[in-house]
């Protein structure tokens, strides 16, 4: 706002210093003759200074007067002084023009260039402005600027390393959980961490490195479910998908009833049992691995998506619902579904819409382009 | 507030633009109105630049790295000067620098220019105008210091570390007050060119303008070279490198207008040529501004990174320079030539004067462009470098300086040679003596040191024989010569301190060249090394940490002939580590006008360090020199003959020429 103002007041100070002469009261201007002359009056004024004081001789000065005085009368005197004119339609024409041009000009140029609605951000207002209203990156290199000047001080290192898995700075989470370990000593939580650090940043796959981490998170503390969650992922990467499935069953068994892991873990279950279908591996290993048959399964499941569509049908504002259809179809590889669940979710909330780029990102990530 | 800065910056292109059309349009239809136009829209003008610039520094002091220009050239550790200078330490921000300083001085002739001709203020502001309009439009088109970044990254990248030096400060500023200060004698011309005319003012105010000019932009390119000396720790004082060639091409150009502008204010001759040579200045300093933050052939290089940028200063370039020069073409048969003159003159020896110094500025300009020429049209690299430059411009300077004295002895229209010779006979009777001295006690075995040295005593004495001669030295009674000496006009002592002061700034290059000794070498603490006569003890290396470096600090002990330690030393490495530079810091030590330089090299696995060191005799007198020259300037300045005042319509035309004075 107060933006607006200065410029507004700018904007009138301008177009005034354009539009007070045109407007002002004429003053005849002398003629360049007048001008002329008195350069001439000075010179002489000055020649008979130097005469006096000897620096030229008496025959020079003469003939220096004599020049000057010929120029003198060489002047124009006849020449006009600049009209006075008075306020004449083309001065108004011009006047118009003119004074318009500033403000056109000026707020034109500036809308196409100008960020009106930011503020000015000095290093000591970014600073002292309250946590809450800052960015995560704002937070996360103050904790850096900090962290660099005591890099002893674990707790912070504690701090930064979940901030930096949430980020995917997945090495600088690394190092962040190595340094907490270091200084403040083995947790569960720091082992856990460290280990999904590592694992992603090597795109997901449970190294040895990682495993060693999660075992290490699993003998603080046995009913640590990210430690288990990924360790029973390592297996499934390894190739030994009952054994992961076992696991995986086990922690849905152990598992209190809010776990956040619940998803993650049912997710990893059908991921694996439709990889298991997909390789063809014979039904009864899955089946040993699972206490539903294959064809059950397959049913239950289709029965719950075809439930969510119904209730998406039903209350199609819900961003996270057509989301978790999306990927359900996937699951299921019905990619033509999936792309029409897509469609519709994109039409509910508008192709310009921030649902709809959230979508497209979600579906690219799962491997899904939207339909042309 | 930094978009209100942002919007003062567009605010003041528009009235630029008004400033152009405006008076322009006025003066052509003799309407006074709009003719008025121009001094309150410059002044305005200048008021939002500064507001604008004001802004830009305030954001560059405060760190808001929403600014994308603070964030590229700045960090929140600097100290607050190099904070503030670095507004000003890159292309965008020096662009800003620019035309605060062109809405400036067009702002002076808006308030001082009352006892100028409408129709010529008029016409010399709307050229004002129209460089001013193109620049803001260049600043804002392709080169604005106001983009934003939102959110605001954390830190900034950072200065260039060669740039964090009080250098900074005063070095451009300068430079900038020199190059833009000839856009109005450059105004003054195309002014003259569109009207057809020259009036008798247009002289009078042409000089003052040509001294503030010239004034600002030796002290530029003497703070220049200072700064280049001890930062960037070679030891060398001149590069001839093409950003240095670019301030010395309009300072060459800009002496000669300096010397034609005074024979056309007194003789009213030379008046197409000195219109001339203020068009070629202030094109020179235009190229010159452009070659130092862009480089001209380096943007056209780069068409295919950043093409605007490059086009953009070529259409400047080619608006500018060929805009005025084809106006000068139609025009110049219109003004009326001036007075006549023997050619054994003062007229006469300007002449010499302007003709010398056209061809070293030429001779300048093919060694800077050609090898850049070159490299932007066959990709090869050729090195023109100081070989070119000592062979072409050295003899071309050497006959210029042996008749600086006699120019300012001789009379006008019609001087005596064997008389002013006559006059000389002392200055070079002392030259002489420095020859001999020279060669006999000093360095018998360089011809050219011992001739050096006498061309700079003969300049010394010279100008002091201009005060001596005008003062009546030896034919009045020495209380009476002292009278005339403190009633001489200034501009005399202005004259005579310019050529002093060249006259040290050779002895200080001959001195330097001729007598300087350097050794490179290898040192551990403890050891020392002599050289011309100095004894220096290596102290050791001591790491330190500055506020936004590291370094390692080298102290020197010099020691006196008792072998006590008379006074100490140091020079450093310096590591910036967001740039990831490293800096030398050399080490000086002024001894009378002489100067000990050290300078610190890297360290070798064994802990020895390579050191340099240079003994270098007269050296500040370069720099010296410059600045006695500036003074000459300003006492030029301060001559009431510059002073002119409106006409006054009071007083009857006819009433003014004394009647006696009439032949």
């Amino acid at each position: 706002m107060l933006f607006w103002v200065i410029a507004a007041i700018l904007t009138l100070g301008a177009s005034l210093a354009v539009l007070l002469p045109l407007a002002g009261g004429s003053k005849g201007a002398s003629a360049a003759g007048d001008h002329d002359l008195e350069v001439y009056r000075d010179q002489l004024s000055e020649l008979d200074r130097d005469a006096a004081r000897g620096l030229i001789q008496p025959a020079e000065a003469e003939e220096a007067r004599a020049e000057i005085a010929r120029r003198i009368l060489r002047l124009d005197n006849a020449e006009p002084a600049a009209k006075a004119a008075g306020p004449s339609t083309t001065t108004r024409l011009v006047a118009t023009a003119a004074v318009l041009a500033v403000p056109l000009i000026s707020w034109g140029f500036y809308g196409e260039l100008g960020s009106p609605d930011l503020p000015s951000q000095p290093l000591s207002a970014r600073l002292a402005k309250n946590p809450a209203d800052s960015s995560v990156d704002e937070l996360v290199a103050r904790a850096e600027a900090h962290l660099a000047a005591n890099p002893s001080d674990g707790r912070g290192w504690d701090v930064l390393a979940p901030i930096y898995l949430r980020l995917q700075r997945f090495s600088d989470a690394v190092a962040a959980y190595r340094n907490a370990i270091r200084l403040d000593g083995d947790s569960a939580a720091r082992q856990a961490g460290l280990g999904e650090a590592i694992a992603n940043a090597a795109g997901g796959i449970v190294s040895a490195e990682a495993q060693d981490a999660f075992e290490a998170a699993l003998k603080l503390d046995p009913a640590n479910p990210k430690a288990s969650f990924y360790l029973a992922m390592g297996l499934a990467q390894e190739g030994r998908v009952p054994e992961a499935t076992a696991a995986w069953q086990k922690m849905l068994s152990t598992l209190p009833q809010d776990s956040p892991w619940r998803g993650a873990v049912e997710q990893a279950l059908s991921e694996s049992a439709n990889k298991a279908v997909a390789a063809g591996q014979p039904a009864n290993e899955v089946d040993a691995a699972s206490s539903m048959s294959p064809q059950d399964r397959q049913a239950m499941i289709e029965a719950m998506v075809a439930s969510l569509d119904e209730k998406l049908r039903q209350d199609p504002r819900n961003a996270e619902g057509w989301m978790q259809l999306v990927r359900s179809y996937v699951v299921l590889g019905k990619a033509d579904q999936a792309r029409d669940a897509l469609g519709r979710g994109i039409a509910v909330f508008g192709p310009d819409s921030e649902e709809a780029r959230k979508f497209t990102a979600f579906a690219a990530s799962l491997g899904l382009t939207a339909t042309e | 507030m930094v978009e209100a800065g942002h919007f003062a910056l567009v605010l003041a292109f528009a009235l630029a633009l008004v400033q152009t059309l405006v008076p322009l349009v006025g003066a052509r239809t003799g309407n006074s109105r709009m003719m008025a136009v121009g001094g309150p829209v410059a002044v305005t003008g200048f008021a939002l630049t500064v507001l604008s610039f004001a802004t830009l520094a305030t954001a560059y002091a405060s760190s808001d790295f929403s600014v994308a220009n603070v964030w590229e050239n700045s960090h929140s550790l600097q100290p607050l000067i190099y904070k503030i200078t670095g507004t000003w330490g890159n292309h965008e921000g020096s662009m800003l620098l620019w035309v605060l300083i062109l809405t400036f001085f067009g702002a002076l002739v808006a308030v001082f220019g009352g006892n100028l001709p409408a129709t010529l203020r008029a016409n010399v502001l709307a050229v004002q105008g129209a460089i001013g309009a193109t620049f803001f439009l260049f600043i804002l088109t392709t080169s604005n210091p106001f983009i934003r970044m939102n959110p605001a990254p954390i830190e900034g990248r950072d200065l260039n570390p060669i740039l964090q030096d009080l250098g900074l400060a005063i070095h451009p500023p300068l430079l900038y007050l020199g190059y833009v200060g000839f856009s109005i004698c450059f105004s003054f011309s195309v002014a003259a060119l569109i009207e057809g005319r020259i009036d008798a003012s247009w002289a009078r105010w042409v000089r003052p303008w040509t001294l503030v000019a010239w004034m600002f932009l030796t002290g530029g390119i003497a703070m220049g070279s200072y700064w280049a000396y001890y930062e960037l720790g070679w030891g060398g004082f001149w590069f001839w490198d093409p950003v240095e060639n670019a301030s010395f091409m309009p300072w060459l150009a800009g002496t000669a207008l300096l010397h034609s502008a005074i024979v056309m204010e007194k003789r009213s001759a030379l008046k197409i040529w000195t219109l001339l040579l203020a068009i070629l200045t202030f094109s020179l300093s235009l190229l010159g501004t452009f070659l130092v933050r862009s480089g001209v052939l380096t943007s056209v290089h780069a068409f295919a990174t950043d093409p605007t940028r490059g086009v953009f200063i070529l259409c400047m370039l080619t608006l500018f320079i060929g805009g005025s020069l084809a106006l000068f073409a139609l025009r110049a048969s219109r003004l009326t030539a001036g007075g006549l003159f023997h050619p054994i003159s003062r007229e006469g020896a300007l002449i010499l004067n302007n003709l010398f110094l056209t061809t070293a500025t030429a001779t300048v300009l093919i060694g800077t462009l050609y090898p850049l020429a070159v490299e932007a049209l066959t990709a090869d690299k050729i090195s023109v470098g100081a070989p070119f430059f000592n062979l072409t411009f050295g003899p071309l300077m050497v006959p210029l300086l042996v008749v600086v004295p006699f120019g300012p002895l001789l009379a006008w229209k019609r001087g005596d040679l064997f008389a002013v010779a006559q006059r000389l006979m002392a200055a070079f009777a002392a030259a002489l003596l420095a020859v001999l001295v020279t060669a006999l006690f000093i360095d018998g075995t360089s011809a050219f040191a011992a001739l050096g040295v006498g061309l700079a005593f003969w300049l010394i004495c010279g100008a002091l024989t201009d005060l001596a001669v005008k003062s009546g030295f030896g034919t009045v009674a020495p209380d009476v010569m002292l009278r005339r000496l403190v009633g001489l006009p200034r501009s005399v002592f202005g004259t005579a301190l310019a050529h002093f002061g060249l006259g040290l700034t050779t002895l200080g290059i001959v001195g330097t060249l001729c007598f300087g000794t350097e050794k490179i070498l290898s040192m551990r603490a403890g050891e020392t090394v002599e050289l011309s006569g100095q004894t220096l003890r290596f102290e050791g290396l001591y790491p330190s940490q500055g506020p936004n470096y590291s370094e390692d600090r080298g102290r020197f002990a010099l020691l006196g002939a008792d072998g006590s330690t008379t006074s100490e030393i140091t020079s450093a490495k310096r590591f910036y580590p967001v740039r990831q530079m490293t800096t030398t810091e050399s080490g000086i030590k002024t001894i009378g006008f002489s100067q000990l330089y050290l300078s610190l090299g890297d360290q070798a696995t064994d802990g020895s360090v390579v050191v340099r060191v240079w003994w270098k005799p007269l050296v500040t007198l370069i720099w010296g020199g410059g600045l006695v020259m500036m003074a000459g300037a300003a006492m030029s300045l301060m001559d009431r003959r510059l002073r002119v005042g409106a006409p006054s319509r009071r007083r009857k035309p006819t009433g003014a020429v004394p009647s006696a004075s009439l032949p």
